[in-house]
């Protein structure tokens, strides 16, 4: 398993020294340990914090290093709890977690209770930026972003909690602008790590090799277009993307589509699938379908879906996992969310 | 028209709806009232959100028994899916 998060203790780790036993000067960040964190950053890995101090020393921490931090948990309770809640924060199973901490008892406390977390003293390190678990095959543009977009969003979010408006108040002022195009070649890396990376907004449930993107993307019959997203906080970059065909019975099929969780409660999957129904009324299709893996994690896509108005089929039976979801494209098609501004970038050709 | 909801799950769906979306309005929704689309807009946050409590709240968990998600058509059809598939709450007092 990929390692997506490494989980930092600070005392004597990160830090070299006791944040609250230094009396006038905190003590200075651990030079090797930045430098194998700002290592896995290049790699696409996030950082996060789970230190006894109080909140400050996690600001202290992200100065001296400069390092981002997308999460941190400052107190005193079990650090497999606080591991667990940097996990569920971050959207991440605890066997994409890592936990880094040089006090013997607090790994084996991590290990026993969170048994999928990678477990490592500050002394591994130097190894461990060389496993495979902490390499990553594909590392694109969005990946060594990804700290900062996770830093983006929680400047997004605390500015959300202190807005006086409605959250879609709050969208609108936000300016999110969705940027819908044909994938070109140089495209192909990303919506790899998208099909391994995404799983809420996901119809596929498997990955997709460069190799079968890249012919997609070559393809007459497989029409692949990509979704970009940014607004006033930042830039997510190419946040999802989906394949479509037109079948000869006037139904145009989605044969994959996968989108970020960052882009979820942005109006992103809303603006894509209204695009989508619109541009297959427009190319004669009469109908929409979408073939989807039923899994108890892409809950937020049959939502998704639902709101957009397509059903699945009546004839699947209950507990079976494949269903086809479709709408008719006669008569009011599915809005895009009144925040978002969208638009088509280059030529998009019906397929 | 009333609803074959329990009035206690009524008023506790408005309370999360309004949570969810910020919205305090909605403490006065209608049980007729769309949750999707001009109604209520739920999105895929928000209807995770409200699934979200509603598993914790009710021991309901909406997304795995139904895969059309039909009871979330309004708030009314998704007390009376509460009511009808919950397990007994202990009796107040016992």
């Amino acid at each position: 398993m990929i390692v997506k998060c490494v989980v930092w203790d600070l005392d004597n780790t990160l830090l070299s020294g006791v944040y609250l036993e230094s009396e006038a000067q905190p003590p200075p960040p651990d030079p090797a340990l930045v430098a194998a964190a700002a290592q896995l950053r290049d790699r696409g890995i996030i950082h996060a914090i789970a230190s006894r101090n109080p909140p400050e020393a996690a600001q202290y921490a992200a100065r001296v290093t400069g390092l981002d931090f997308a999460a941190a948990e400052c107190g005193w309770d079990r650090k497999s709890d606080a591991v667990r809640r940097i996990a569920a924060d971050l959207g991440l199973s605890p066997d994409a977690v890592a936990f880094v901490d040089d006090d013997p008892y607090e790994r084996a406390e991590v290990s026993f209770a969170v048994p999928e977390v990678l477990v490592l003293s500050p002394e591994d390190m130097a190894d461990a930026v060389g496993w495979p678990e902490l390499s990553p095959a594909v590392v694109t543009a969005e990946a060594r972003r990804r700290g900062e977009m996770y830093a983006e969003r929680r400047r997004r979010e605390q500015e959300a909690r202190a807005f006086a408006g409605s959250r879609d108040e709050f969208l609108r002022y936000c300016g999110t602008r969705v940027t819908i195009a044909r994938a070109a070649e140089t495209d192909v890396p990303r919506l790899h790590e998208l099909s391994v990376r995404t799983h809420q907004f996901n119809t596929g449930g498997e990955p997709v090799a460069e190799r079968e993107l890249r012919r997609m993307v070559g393809s007459a019959e497989d029409q692949v277009t990509t979704v970009r997203l940014s607004d006033r906080f930042g830039d997510d970059g190419l946040v999802g993307g989906c394949v479509t065909r037109a079948g000869q019975d006037g139904t145009w099929t989605v044969t994959l589509l996968m989108m970020s969780c960052r882009a979820m409660g942005r109006g992103v999957i809303e603006a894509l699938l209204a695009w989508l129904a619109g541009t297959a009324a427009r190319g004669g299709a009469t109908r929409l379908a979408v073939p989807c893996l039923v899994s108890p994690r892409n809950v937020p896509l049959r939502l998704a879906l639902t709101a957009a108005g397509f059903r699945a089929d009546p004839g699947v039976p209950a507990g079976q996992r494949r269903a086809v979801f479709s709408r008719s494209l006669s008569g009011p098609l599915p809005e895009v969310p009144g925040w978002v501004t969208s638009s088509v970038a280059g030529r998009v050709t019906e397929p | 028209m009333s609803s074959d909801g329990a009035p206690e799950v009524v008023a506790e769906l408005r309370e999360i709806l309004a949570r969810a979306t910020g919205r305090a309005e909605l403490l006065g929704l209608s049980e007729q009232t769309p949750l999707f689309g001009a109604g209520v807009g739920l999105d895929s946050l928000t209807g995770t959100l409200l699934l979200r409590e509603v598993h914790r709240r009710f021991s309901v968990d909406v997304a795995a028994e139904d895969l059309n998600l039909d009871a979330l058509a309004t708030l009314g059809t998704l007390a009376a899916y509460i009511t009808g598939h919950a397990p007994a709450r202990p009796a107040p007092g016992g």
